[in-house]
């Protein structure tokens, strides 16, 4: 077992979407300095399992538990779960008409920092890092993702991540939509943000980010169930082979 | 309770008000007659599905000496130090009529501009009030603008000459009493041929006491844009939620001239109110944006008039409307043009953003158009926050409240965006103090 201490984790996570359990009992955890992947067919619940623990309110966590660096998470509203230092990029991330880039950035820097916190960085903090993300600075003063390209939304996803600087971060296909470009740039992102003391749990379909960014653990999830773990050349063999021998081979230990 | 308060009449004389040349006192006796003729309206009629009329009508009549509220000075003073700082062209303070005052006018009145009460008028520009005033708002208008055009004390009236122009606004303050009381504010404004105007028209004040009676308040505004004339008419409501509002508002522009209104609706516990521009003349262009907060038991019932009376004029109303706890909004929007008008363009939406079930919002659009050659659309959408956007932002660590905030002003920056650019302080000003309580 790990030696050190880890510093997010969950156990026996159960979640239920619309009254249908879609996360069937998930344990994890990742020490400081640890990148996990996840991978599993469509639909066997990577999203949900991350939204669940985000806080998001169409996700009902029935039972289990999650916590990050000691501090129960699932007592906490979401807003107070960023604040304790988790963050996830979403698969999805939603349109906010009226709300700028840099006045949603602005106001997310504040709450983490403090009403009173100096704020006079933010404006440099928000120019560099757009810069390193190769964002076109015209995006400060866009609505957030309004009319945003899937790759511009999943850049801007990785600067949030970028200046928000979580302890733990959960990235939902962040790779997907985005070209080749894209992809080196948002991975160099991702490996600039990574340190010693913070965790990254990353879910994608594809090798190909984990080209950059080298996951110390692969899980497949399939049927909201982590059925299988093991090192990077798990990535490879999966995108070689499919899922089908997984689940074969889980199907067998359960004696099905 | 409501359907067992009586009607009260207006009595034939309140000798206050006896005064002004024979005509004024033959308007405000037609005025008088009219209201007390006619019926409370009833509450199936179109106007009124929303409201009770019976919480207009009020035993005040005259509206005997009604103190001023605890926070007037407060208020006054963040407004006289705008003008020090010359971001006013001047202020008015208005007590219902009873007292004006006017402070940092001398400049504006030795350029010409007339800046005055309405009975001051009467001796001064005699023929331009007789020809103007009850010319919009008058006996045959309704129950309720009757009621002011009989009851209303002393107003405020504004003339800028053809050729000159107010850009920075003069900013009327109209102070509703404390309990019991009843005001019943006049504004009269003649923007003269090429002149331009900015006007921000402010209803504070009122009761904080919240047991009944409240405050009253009912006013009238009437405008007239001459040829080629460019006005901007900002209303503000920022009155207690213990005061129950009526306003009138008409403005008329004639060829070529620009209406741009903006109402801001914050205040007030029943607030009935009115704004219509009738485009006069070919070229004639009204702009008109309303921005709505309701919150607690506050119930607003607006309605906008776009009458194009010409051919060749063009209209946009873009009216918002945000509600939370119980509160209520009914929006009434017509567009109304006349048969003759040909080649009108006329454009119309109203959009509501409920922050919590509880809320209520009616959006009834109304279209008159007479002839087929026109271009005119209207839109309409009532719905809930997005508690997805509410959860991004959470996400990021920004607590409900706030993120409620910025999704509200997220919703209404595109409408403060067409504000232009020497006003848009101002009125963010107003929009920003007023969501801090959001
Ligand atoms: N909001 C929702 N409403 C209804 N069903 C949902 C919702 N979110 C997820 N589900 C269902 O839960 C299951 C898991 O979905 P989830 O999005 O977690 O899968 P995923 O592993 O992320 O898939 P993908 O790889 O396609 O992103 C699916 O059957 C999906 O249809
Ligand atoms: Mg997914």
């Amino acid at each position: 077992m790990k030696n050190r201490k880890a510093l997010f984790g969950f156990k026996d996570l159960k979640v239920e979407v619309e009254g249908k359990e879609v996360v069937k009992g998930v344990s994890l955890e990742i020490a400081p300095g640890e990148i996990h992947a996840i991978m599993g067919p469509n639909g066997s619940g990577k999203s949900s399992l991350s939204n669940a623990l985000m806080g998001h309110p169409g996700y009902e966590i029935t039972s289990g538990e999650a916590y990050l660096s000691g501090e129960n998470l699932l007592d906490m509203e979401a807003d107070e779960r960023s604040r304790a230092g988790l963050f996830l990029a979403f698969q999805y991330p939603l349109a906010i008409p009226g709300v700028t880039v840099a006045n949603f950035l602005r106001a997310a820097l504040k709450s983490h920092r403090g009403p009173d916190a100096d704020m006079t960085d933010f404006r440099r903090l928000l120019k560099a890092e757009m810069k390193s993300l190769s964002i076109d600075e015209s995006f400060a003063t866009r609505y957030l993702n309004d009319g945003f390209s899937g790759g511009e939304k999943k850049r801007v996803e990785i600067l949030q991540m970028s200046v928000l600087n979580p302890q733990v971060a959960l990235l939902d296909e962040t790779d997907s939509g985005l070209d080749i470009d894209a992809l080196k740039t948002v991975a160099d992102g991702i490996n600039r943000y990574h340190s010693e003391n913070n965790g990254i749990l990353l879910v994608t379909h594809y090798q190909r980010l984990l080209n950059y960014v080298k996951p110390d653990y692969v899980h497949v999830m399939i049927g909201g169930r982590l059925v299988k773990s093991g090192g990077p050349e798990l990535a490879l063999k999966l995108e070689e082979s499919g899922y089908d021998w997984v689940a074969e081979e889980v199907g067998q230990k359960a004696g099905v | 309770m409501s359907e067992n308060k009586p009607d009260i009449h207006i009595p034939e004389v309140i000798p206050e008000l006896e005064r002004g040349p024979l005509w004024l006192r033959e308007l405000r006796r037609t005025s008088r007659e009219a209201y007390n003729s006619t019926p409370i309206p009833a509450r199936g009629l179109h106007l009124w599905r929303y409201t009770d009329p019976v919480k207009f009508v009020v035993d005040r009549s005259g509206a005997a000496d009604t103190p001023y509220g605890d926070n007037y000075d407060d208020v006054e003073k963040v407004e006289l130090n705008n003008l020090s700082e010359g971001h006013l062209s001047g202020l008015v303070s208005d007590f219902g009529g009873r007292e004006i005052r006017f402070h940092g006018f001398e400049k504006l009145l030795a350029d010409g501009i007339v800046v005055t009460t309405i009975s001051e008028a009467l001796e001064k520009y005699h023929s331009i009030v007789e020809e103007h005033l009850y010319q919009l708002v008058g006996s045959r208008s309704g129950k309720f603008e009757a009621m002011n055009g009989a009851l209303w004390n002393d107003g405020i009236f504004i003339y800028i000459p053809d050729g000159k122009s107010v850009d920075k606004p003069i900013h009327l303050l109209r102070e509703a009493g404390l309990a019991g009381s009843a005001q019943f504010p006049r504004t009269l404004v003649v923007v003269g041929r090429n002149a331009g105007l900015t006007l921000v028209d402010e209803y504070g004040g009122g009761t904080t006491e919240e047991s009944a009676p409240g405050s009253y308040s009912n006013g009238a505004v009437e405008i007239f844009g001459q040829a080629d004339s460019r006005t901007r008419y900002i209303m503000l409501q920022r009155q207690t939620q213990s005061t129950t509002s009526y306003l009138t508002h008409r403005a008329r522009i004639d060829r070529g001239a620009s209406m741009f209104t903006f109402a801001l609706s914050f205040g007030g516990d029943t607030s009935k109110q009115n704004f219509g521009v009738i485009l006069n003349g070919p070229g004639a262009e009204s702009k008109m944006y309303g921005l709505l907060f309701g919150a607690d038991y506050q119930h607003f019932d607006n309605h906008t008039l776009h009458h194009h009376a010409a051919g060749q004029t063009r209209s946009d109303i873009d009216f918002k409307v945000v509600l939370r706890d119980k509160a209520l909004s009914a929006y009434t929007g017509l567009i109304k043009i006349d048969r003759q008008a040909k080649a009108c363009e006329a454009y119309q939406e109203n959009r509501n953003l409920l922050l919590n079930k509880g809320t209520r919002a009616e959006t009834i659009p109304e279209l008159e158009i007479l002839n087929e050659d026109v271009m005119c659309s209207h839109g309409a959408t009532i719905g809930p926050i997005d508690p997805m956007m509410v959860f991004y932002l959470q996400s990021r660590g920004v607590e409900y409240q706030q993120a409620m905030r910025m999704i509200v002003s997220g919703f209404v920056s595109d409408t403060l965006q067409q504000v232009p650019g020497d006003l848009q302080e101002r009125i963010t000003g107003f929009v920003n103090q007023r969501l801090e309580h959001l």
